[in-house]
């Protein structure tokens, strides 16, 4: 493997790419955990696609977008629905959950639409939807590394109102903090990391790298700090000896990210039993009652 | 209004009226609470205590008439959040197995007051530990929130209220769920900040038998206010009987409800 490292240029770019989504996407992930947002990780992946089909189809009527990164469309529509998502979840205030499945379908449709328009069923989209490393450029390296930069210094300057509006929405506002607009900020975050994510994890799966290191960080830690470094460290374990797996075996990356995951949180939920250390059991509120 | 005219007056409410889907929840409010009063708000389910609080924090704004004032400033113009501090009832507005401890969830109480890509410094850590050391919480500082109990949760809270030294801090039904022993502790410390610290105090509650023995001022609203004055002439009034006997009721289902 470590020859392979060294001999092929591509299999770097993406050890490069997965070691920055591995630490990404479960920082990230921990905020969408505590916020009960899990699903919107996953309406924002599947807007990426539409984005993705729709350069497709631009590409073939307009040579200028052939020189545009397919990704950058991918982000755009990720981002527009995540504004999209908020403004609507903010209308339909009691009914919030209703903003993801319409959000969702929509963009699977469009982005229907558009491929077949452009006659995108074939092996790219494959790779779109379960993730590639041989597909990985040093463009991509690039783009990954330029929106990382992005998100941790945006993370690091909101981090304070994005905790307390996680906690508790209510007296965060009277503590003065803006909530609308770190709102908006963190779910364009969400989707801009989805974006970079997809290159090695795939549509359909990038929202399970967001999830499980992080479900099973809640196992672990024992406050909000320790919750990033167990996370971070599970999301980069699968996503390393994922690539790994998925080289020595020719298995599409996406997959045996997530299997490993889910791997890690079967063996450590079963360890901790084994130990005779309690499963911490989350309940809510109503149900204590 | 001039600046001097208001210069001990925590709370101005002026002739408020709010409807809720064209019902009217408050009408006619207007009251002034002075620097260093501890007043308690009571009055039965649905009086419209919980909107009053709201509309005062600025998390209502669609008041259909009347102005309110915060330390002589109108709400509207008001920026100085960090000068109050607002405990909720904590059952509505927190998620119990959110991962952090007891130092972070008090930590949460500076952030509105710090700036942007600041960290926490030594000096905003001793405060934490002072808040913690007021309330009683200061062992627990390192437990995960999720572990205390109902009361110890309340006074975490309360803690995070006080991290950013506010002048006045309003309560909202903060004994409900909590046992009757950890109560009497409980009014014993708000006396202590209200009394040592200085700090203005608004109490929402149902408790009303227990509440005269320590507020200084009583507000008893139920849609308009039926009475406002000190805590004496509220005991000695025809009002306090008929309360008594109506919240009483209230609180038992109150109860009856969550148990």
């Amino acid at each position: 493997m470590i020859e392979a490292l060294l001999k092929y240029e591509f299999l770097q770019h993406a050890f490069l790419v997965g070691g920055l989504i591995g630490f990404l996407a479960p920082m990230l992930g921990v905020f969408i955990v505590v916020r009960k947002l899990s699903l919107i990780a996953d309406t924002l992946s599947h807007l990426t696609l539409t984005g993705i089909a729709c350069h497709l189809f631009l590409t073939q009527h307009f040579s200028f977008f052939l020189q545009l990164h397919p990704l950058w469309m991918g982000m755009s529509f990720s981002v527009i629905g995540a504004v999209l998502l908020e403004k609507l979840r903010h209308i339909f205030h009691s009914f919030k959950e209703f903003a993801i499945p319409v959000v969702l379908s929509s963009g699977i449709g469009l982005g229907v639409v558009f491929l077949s328009l452009a006659d995108g069923f074939n092996n790219d989209l494959f790779q779109y939807l379960f993730g590639s490393m041989i597909a990985v450029t040093k463009e991509d390296v690039w783009t990954v590394f330029f929106v990382t930069v992005i998100v941790m210094g945006l993370l690091m300057l909101f981090y304070k109102e994005i905790l307390f509006l996680s906690f508790d929405e209510e007296q965060a506002r009277v503590s003065g903090i803006r909530s609308n607009f770190s709102q908006l900020l963190f779910i364009v975050m969400t989707a801009l990391v989805i974006s970079i994510s997809m290159r090695i994890v795939g549509i359909l799966l990038v929202s399970s790298l967001m999830i499980l290191p992080v479900a099973t960080a809640l196992q672990f830690a024992r406050s909000f700090k320790q919750m990033f470094a167990y996370a971070i460290i599970f999301g980069e374990l699968a996503v390393v000896f994922g690539m790994w797996a998925a080289f020595s075996f020719h298995i599409a990356p996406g997959g045996t990210i997530v299997v490993l995951s889910l791997l890690l949180f079967i063996v450590l939920l079963s360890g901790r039993k084994l130990l005779g250390l309690p499963v911490r059991v989350y309940r809510s509120k109503k149900e204590e009652m | 209004m001039k600046e001097n005219d208001c210069i001990d007056e925590v709370v101005r409410v002026k002739d408020v009226f709010f409807q809720y889907h064209g019902q009217p929840v408050l009408e006619n409010i207007a009251f002034v609470i002075k620097k260093g009063s501890f007043t308690g708000l009571v009055g039965p389910n649905g009086s419209g205590k919980s909107t009053l609080i709201k509309l005062i924090l600025g998390l209502l704004n669609r008041r259909e008439r009347g102005e309110i004032y915060l330390f002589g400033t109108p709400l509207e113009k008001f920026k100085q959040w960090s000068k109050i501090g607002y405990v909720s009832q904590k059952a509505n507005s927190f998620n119990s197995g959110f991962p952090a401890t007891v130092f972070e969830v008090v930590a949460m109480g500076l952030y509105g007051k710090m700036g942007l890509f600041r960290f926490l410094r030594k000096g905003e850590k001793e405060k934490i530990d002072e808040a913690l050391n007021t309330v009683g919480m200061l062992p627990f500082k390192k437990r995960p929130i999720g572990e205390l109990s109902g009361g110890q949760q309340q006074r975490v809270f309360i803690a995070r209220a006080l991290v950013s030294e506010p002048e006045f801090l309003i309560l909202d039904e903060p004994t409900v769920g909590v046992d009757a022993a950890s109560v009497k502790k409980f009014y014993q410390l708000l006396l202590k900040l209200n009394q040592e610290k200085n700090i203005t105090l608004l109490l929402v509650t149902h408790d009303i038998g227990v509440m005269t023995r320590y507020v200084t001022d009583v507000l008893c609203l139920n849609k308009t206010l039926h009475f406002h004055g000190t805590a004496q002439d509220f005991e000695t009034s025809d009002l306090s009987s008929v309360y008594k006997h109506d919240v009483q009721l209230v609180t038992h289902e109150h109860g009856g409800f969550h148990t």
